[in-house]
């Protein structure tokens, strides 16, 4: 007996110094600096740092290395702090789940929010990550209908916030879906990736026809025309007729006129920062780029609160269930190593807070995930603190952490009967630029 | 010392109560499933009482020729509207060069006349008459807005930027509209 433990542990040991000798001389990820000598040489507006090794078919300034994200997690530490929210922009209803997570589907349909954060400082300006639709009745025509839609500007004075203190609006991606409202606020500046503009300018040139159409996607095929979801994978179910696939094989799919115009006025009105890669907004803020993470000019926001680091992801995080078990989802434009990349930098900013003993807080339950389906219930721990926006078309909030001594934006009763509204709310005017 | 058989019986008895909790507890977390799964019900079913949007009526034949008949038309217009959009912003960015933009824009209005012509030669339905008229002045206010960036090139001045600005949005905005109700899954989640 006592000898067969001594082999085992004998090979055990073989097999320890082995892969000691083989990782000797490997290269890591975070090792680029020290390769280099370019520790601490930081360019603060972003923009690629000169001398360092970055992985091939990259853009010098959409990388950053774990040594960056580390001094970024560490310095943040002891900058301003913000309080945070998101509220529901709209409901994506009845989505096919597999369309959205190929590796799970756990359930035939899934119903989306569509997620957008609110940033408040202490000197009660307040910062927006994306700016959810641009809502018109026409969106509730959809053979896959919306739900809950409500202006934004609305849903922050419902929630107590001052619509009339966004300084800012940073766009995780410019899908019609994150950056809708942007019109609303014309005092606000938009924060977008250049890289994000250059891809769908070159994308509009873009074939959509190959092989007479042979191309298949998933959600491009009819409902309900596949007997079950191993029929769909298997190629089953009838393709949608060519006006409705247009979009859906389309690398620029996702960005009408309609967005683009209001960049556009943005840009016009000089309400617009094009910023190329990394860029600190502000103190306790900082945009990190994830190129590619869901579009090719996808961007993160670190945010510094009294719990530590937020990183808010848009689509780049459409799920944080994705996050937690390293699932790709909402792939559009991605390159699925760029989402794990840019999920990776999650880990990294909010490393400091260690993930809790029960898993419900620290760590990954810090990255805000933009269509988590489990969103606002204690399935997605930093959503729990719930509510519906009260007249809100069933709307919901949530308060993810509060700094600088700021009192709850939760009734002392919250409403939290789950409820969907598929009738559009009547259409409202709509701010102009200051002359 | 015990006999075996007692030892057997012991054992025996042991199992028993092992084998009856195992079951105990199974049978006490079916219960408990199905009963939050009842109840649950029972809160999605009170909870989700709010109407619902009316499915859109499918169209008649005559509707869907000129849907389908729109459809390349939209997709040149949107091509269009796009491409001036980011060639402004381009401009002002100073990462195109005027005469870039230029190109741009005569070719926006280029396609906006030609949508114009071909809209003309379409026959809508009645029920779609209203729906091509607005489509129709859609065209119209992106062809102003190209018109009026091209003053720009004449005296100079960039603020025609600003006066087609509008109209551009506004074109934009009803192009969504109708072509959100014709072709709904134009712009799919994502």
């Amino acid at each position: 007996m006592r000898g067969r433990i001594l082999r085992v542990v004998s090979a055990f040991a073989a097999v320890a110094a082995l892969g000691l000798l083989v990782n000797a001389g490997a290269l890591r990820a975070d090792d680029d600096r020290n390769n280099d000598g370019n520790k601490g040489n930081r360019n603060d507006d972003g923009g690629s740092r000169p001398g360092q090794t970055i992985p091939p078919q990259t853009l010098p300034q959409g990388f950053e290395s774990h040594s960056d994200l580390a001094h970024d997690a560490s310095q943040s530490r002891h900058a301003a702090q913000y309080s945070a929210w998101v509220v529901e922009s709209s409901r994506f209803m009845r989505v096919p789940f597999r369309s959205f997570m190929p590796d799970r589907g756990d359930k035939p349909t899934v119903n989306l929010p569509v997620n957008l954060g609110i940033i408040k400082a202490a000197n009660g300006d307040i910062t927006l990550y994306d700016s959810g639709w641009k809502q018109l009745s026409y969106i509730y025509d959809w053979q896959f209908p919306s739900c809950c839609w409500h202006p934004i500007r609305e849903q922050m004075t419902k929630i107590g916030l001052d619509p009339n203190r966004v300084k800012r609006i940073i766009i995780g991606h410019g899908h019609w879906d994150h950056a809708g409202q942007l019109s609303e606020f014309p005092n606000a500046t938009l924060y977008v990736q250049k890289e994000e503009l250059k891809q769908i300018d070159f994308f509009l040139a873009y074939p959509l026809q190959f092989n007479d159409g042979h191309i298949h996607a998933v959600n491009t095929v009819e409902r309900h025309s596949y007997s079950n979801r191993q029929d769909l994978l298997n190629g089953g179910g009838t393709q949608q007729p060519p006006p409705n696939q247009g979009c859906a094989r389309s690398p620029v799919c996702g960005y009408p006129p309609q967005t683009l115009q209001e960049i556009f006025g943005k840009v016009l009105h000089g309400k617009a920062q094009i910023i190329d890669g990394r860029h600190v907004v502000d103190d306790g803020l900082i945009i990190h780029p994830a190129f590619r993470g869901h579009t090719y000019g996808s961007q993160l926001l670190q945010v510094n609160t009294a719990i530590g680091q937020l990183v808010f992801g848009s689509d780049t995080y459409s799920s944080w269930e994705g996050i937690r078990d390293w699932n790709v989802a909402n792939i559009q434009q991605t390159d699925t190593i760029q989402q794990m990349l840019a999920y990776e930098k999650c880990y990294a900013l909010t490393s400091a807070t260690p993930l809790s003993a029960d898993k419900r807080s620290g760590s990954y339950n810090q990255c805000i995930a933009a269509h988590e389906p489990n969103s606002y219930t204690p399935d997605y721990p930093i959503t729990a603190n719930w509510w519906n926006v009260p007249t809100g078309n069933c709307s919901r909030a949530a308060e993810l952490v509060l700094s600088n001594g700021e009192s709850t934006h939760v009734p002392a009763v919250p409403n939290r009967v789950y409820c969907e509204n598929e009738v559009p709310p009547p259409q409202h005017p709509v701010p102009t630029y200051e002359k | 010392m015990p006999s075996a058989e007692t030892r057997f019986s012991k054992l025996s008895r042991r199992k028993l109560v092992v084998i009856a909790a195992v079951l105990l507890v199974l049978v006490g977390i079916v219960v408990v499933a199905v009963q939050r799964e009842v109840t649950s019900r029972r809160l999605v079913a009170a909870a989700i009482s709010r109407p619902t949007a009316p499915s859109r009526p499918p169209l008649t034949r005559a509707e869907e020729t000129y849907v389908q008949a729109l459809w390349p038309i939209h997709g040149a217009v949107e091509r269009s509207a796009a491409r001036m959009s980011l060639g402004q912003i381009f401009y002002v960015t100073k990462d195109l060069a005027g005469t870039e933009l230029k190109v741009r824009v005569d070719e926006a209005l280029t396609t906006y006349q030609r949508a114009a012509g071909q809209l003309r030669a379409l026959e809508p339905p009645p029920s779609l008459q209203r729906a091509h008229a607005d489509y129709t002045a859609a065209v119209g206010l992106f062809e102003r807005s190209a018109v009026e960036v091209l003053k720009m090139f004449d005296d100079g001045r960039d603020d025609h930027m600003r006066i087609a600005y509008p109209l551009g949005q506004e074109a934009a905005d009803k192009i969504r509209e109708i072509g959100g109700k014709f072709w709904p899954h134009e712009f799919p989640p994502n």
